[in-house]
């Protein structure tokens, strides 16, 4: 009876009508009895499926219309036009079955009851959703677990450090073992240790339990380490959907070589292996092409100077931007305002 | 950094401040809308205590002299009215408060500019208002000698700085506690009666009467309604000056005081 | 119906374990309390005392009356207003998509998000009046007219509750609402006065828009033992009225957050 694919959209839409306000007094006074309204394409005409277990990235410059398509996918906001399905429910129907079967963490947002410790708000969210206490325990061990919550759970929301706060904010999304999760920027403001320890739970709670996971980031290493597919949005606009590697290859198709000295450098020696885009007293970071990479690197090795010699992709930042470096239309930059509200 | 080049820099900057304040107060027309009506609560007093004096007067106060006080109470609340609490609570909470800071101008002054900027506003949408108060009011009542014509100008200047003084001392209580609106709801429970706001202080018992105008209450709504429809003159309009603009001076250094030591725990916080 | 009153006794657990910590609340709220109790008494005072019955309405009599208003307003500062102030809130700071993501009706969590238990002061209060204006009139309420009051106070219940409903609702349309709260509690205070006082178009505005009729003076009338079977019947088909516009109102309120309606 239920659909087999986890995620299905076909050519979905999402339009706002954002009210003008121009400065000035003039025009501040118009405003109270005459306004100008302004249509923004959010999301135009995305279309994509995503099989049950599997890891999917959502990419995008700000304003790009990601986190309006999760909400959308969430039964949060209807859409314009076009078609969701979301574990085989249509998402703004809102049944609570399909309730059951989500869940949406928010990076900056929080859903755990300030004043109180997370404790209750597992509490409560095991009444709302009405798990059984078998489930709950075996659920909140695994995530105990996982999690490494232990005592913080029982101390008030506002007395925890912002990783805490979040390790509790997982536990409570997921303590009603929703089959798909969607995940809006979870790492964004979080130490570096913290993103690790959410990027492997994520990873482990996907692997034992066969969620299907939406993630959006904007840190590159999460989408990297995280999802074997990536979603690329602008502007509304799908642009890519594929594997990383691939999109990496299909902009930038130079590799980087990182080479350590340990004698007097040869500058020239290393401008005619490449573009150089790295280069001090002790280290280079030359640019080659693949075509020309074997080449290059037997040449570099035989070099008497060359202590060590590493070959690496373009850092991710660099791509999105290439990628994304198209000018923004005015469209995407009021469609930034509009998400974020 | 000199007194004198900071107030100057304020100065210059003042009309700008006004004109932008203006045009917030009208961006959001449905709290504009909500704020007329609140304002307006007067007129329901009005209402009630007219159908109380058709009976008879209560104390000095016929029909007609209600609608008098009610009338002018309406006006110089909307002239004299304050929200400043529930901005910096806000503002305080959020964090935006670290924008205004940065300015090179005290956030007291730029909340003055947009408290001060929507009263023109204010008062245009209330002005049949003042029309049928002058027409209600008994010929006589208003003040026309040059020393009554000062001093209700005075009192209203004292009024809005009262006003403003206290909402920046209650808000920057928001500084130390969680927010500060459960005092300020404190603050508006013994205002709404002891300000003269509900009812003329005239009509309270001897005991309460002296009471209210001791506390600074009165001075920041029914002094200046006194004085406007001829209540109080003489020796007693001095003297309330007097009690006023100690008030004015006192609250003042307070609320700067509060607010500089609040700031400077907002910074250590990091904001 | 089970699984909501259960969400609703875990509701005010959790509230209370809340209370429990901020103690000096429980002081100053009381203090609030009493002060604003016996303030609201002295504008009773001068109106009624000493002076001829207005519309029917004695010192006594019209002390029923702001019995009522002491208790109603316990009820909405300890059971209403906390849960729905922070709805304002969390509109803004997007918090809400929680509450609609929650496979429960959105309309019960959020009004019972939060309680203040402590605010039970004002339930004091009001007996206190009660009490001392049955002494003045010389005698005890009926029996009979106290089961009819304390129906009409789950009718005064329901029609405060509604109209918040509605003025949160608004909070939808609109982004800055901080002080429809102050206006709604500017209105209300005129609820410590029999309707009867007011005449014309304000009249019909406390009878139909703002209630106060409902809300104090009938139940008031029912305690005194004068409510008519008319007006009593007329007061329960007003509150279920109220009931049925907040909720509809609501849902399209839901529906345009959704933006289910474009």
């Amino acid at each position: 009876m239920a659909s087999p694919l986890a995620v299905e959209v076909r050519a979905l839409s999402k339009t706002y009508q954002v009210h003008e306000r121009p400065p000035g007094l003039a025009a501040a006074l118009r405003s109270v009895f005459r306004r100008k309204y302004r249509t923004v394409h959010a999301v135009a005409d995305l279309s994509f499926t995503v099989e049950p277990g599997e890891r999917v990235g959502f990419l995008g410059p700000n304003g790009a219309g990601k986190t309006t398509t999760l909400k959308m996918l969430a039964g949060l906001l209807h859409p314009t036009s076009g078609e969701a399905r979301v574990a085989g429910h249509v998402p703004r129907r809102r049944e609570a079955a399909f309730l059951k079967s989500i869940t949406l963490v928010m990076g900056q947002k929080q859903q755990l009851l300030w004043d109180l410790p997370p404790a209750d708000t597992f509490t409560m969210n095991r009444a709302i959703y009405e798990v059984s206490d078998a489930d709950y325990a075996e659920t909140m061990g695994d995530l105990t677990e996982l999690l490494d919550l232990g005592e913080i759970m029982k101390k008030p929301t506002r007395q925890l450090s912002l990783g805490e706060r979040m390790k509790c904010e997982l536990a409570a999304a997921l303590l009603h073992r929703p089959q798909v999760l969607f995940l809006d920027e979870p790492t964004i403001g979080l130490d570096v240790a913290m993103q690790l320890t959410v990027r492997e739970f994520i990873r482990q709670y996907n692997e034992r339990r066969g969620a299907t996971v939406l993630l959006t980031s904007h840190y590159m290493d999460d989408v990297a380490s995280l999802c074997p597919r990536v979603v690329v949005i602008d502007q509304g606009r799908l642009r890519y959907d594929g594997d990383l590697p691939t999109l990496v290859q299909s902009i930038q198709p130079d590799k980087r070589v990182a080479l350590r000295f340990s004698g007097v450098a040869d500058r020239d020696a290393l401008a005619r292996a490449g573009k150089i885009v790295e280069f001090d007293a002790a280290r280079a970071v030359i640019q080659i092409a693949r075509a020309d990479l074997r080449e290059a690197v037997g040449h570099l090795l035989g070099l008497a100077w060359v202590s060590d010699l590493t070959i690496e992709d373009p850092p991710l930042e660099e791509v999105m931007r290439e990628l994304f470096s198209a000018p923004k239309s005015e469209e995407a930059a009021t469609a930034d305002a509009v998400e974020s509200a | 950094m000199s007194l004198l080049a900071d107030l100057g820099r304020a100065a210059r900057a003042y009309p700008t401040l006004l004109r932008v304040g203006f045009a917030e107060a009208v961006a959001y027309r449905a709290e504009m809308l909500v704020w007329m009506l609140t304002t307006t609560m007067p007129l329901v007093s009005l209402a009630l205590w007219s159908a109380v004096a058709e009976t008879a007067p209560v104390g000095r106060f016929t029909e007609r002299g209600f609608a008098a006080y009610f009338l002018a109470t309406l006006l110089i609340r909307q002239l004299t009215g304050s929200w400043l609490v529930w901005e910096l609570n806000t503002e305080i909470r959020s964090g935006t408060l670290s924008r205004r800071l940065l300015r090179p101008i005290h956030p007291l002054i730029t909340y003055s500019a947009e408290n001060l900027a929507a009263i023109p506003l204010r008062f245009a949408l209330t002005l049949p208002a003042a029309i049928v108060w002058l027409v209600v009011l008994e010929p006589g009542a208003f003040p026309r000698a040059p020393l009554d014509l000062l001093a209700m100008v005075l009192s209203l200047i004292g009024a809005w700085l009262i006003n403003f003084f206290t909402m920046a001392l209650i808000g920057s209580m928001a500084f130390y506690l969680e927010s500060s609106t459960a005092i300020f709801d404190l603050w508006m429970v013994a205002f709404m009666v002891l300000s003269g706001y509900l009812v003329p202080l005239d009509l309270f018992p001897q005991a309460i009467r002296s009471v209210a105008h001791a506390l600074p209450f009165r001075y920041t709504i029914a002094f200046p309604v006194e004085i406007a429809t001829g209540l109080v003159r003489g020796q007693a309009m001095l003297r309330g000056l007097l009690i006023q603009w100690t008030y004015v001076l006192g609250v003042g250094a307070a609320a700067i005081l509060a607010f500089r030591a609040g700031v400077k725990r907002y910074s250590a916080f990091g904001g | 119906m089970l699984r909501y009153l259960r969400l609703l006794g875990l509701g005010l657990r959790i509230s209370i374990s809340l209370g429990a910590q901020y103690r000096w609340n429980f002081l100053v709220d009381g203090l609030v309390s009493i002060l604003y109790t016996i303030l609201g008494l002295i504008p009773l005072y001068i109106a009624f005392h000493a002076r001829p019955s207005l519309h029917g309405w004695t010192y006594a009599t019209a002390l029923v009356v702001v019995g009522w208003f002491s208790l109603l307003k316990g009820i909405l500062d300890g059971a209403i207003n906390p849960s729905l102030l922070s709805v304002v809130d969390q509109i803004r700071q997007g918090t809400l998509d929680f509450v609609l993501l929650k496979p429960a009706d959105a309309q019960f969590l959020v009004s019972t998000a939060k309680f203040e238990p402590w605010k039970v002061v004002d339930g004091l209060a009001a007996i206190g009046i009660f009490a001392w204006a049955f002494h003045l009139l010389g005698r005890a309420p009926g029996g009979l007219d106290v089961l009819a009051s304390l129906g009409l106070l789950g009718c005064a219940t329901l029609v405060l509750y509604s109209i918040w409903i509605l003025v949160v609702a608004a909070a939808f349309w609109v982004v800055r609402l901080d002080n429809l709260a102050y206006l709604f509690n500017s209105v209300f205070d005129f609820a410590r006065w029999p309707v009867s006082v007011f005449r014309g178009a304000l009249r019909i505005v406390f009878t139909f828009v703002i209630p106060i009729g409902i809300m104090t003076t009938y139940p008031a009338e029912a305690l005194l033992g004068t409510l008519t079977l008319q007006t009593g019947l007329l007061a329960v088909a007003g509150s279920f009225g109220f009931v049925v516009l907040s909720r509809t109102v609501w849902t399209r309120a839901i529906g345009r957050y959704t933006s289910a309606s474009s």
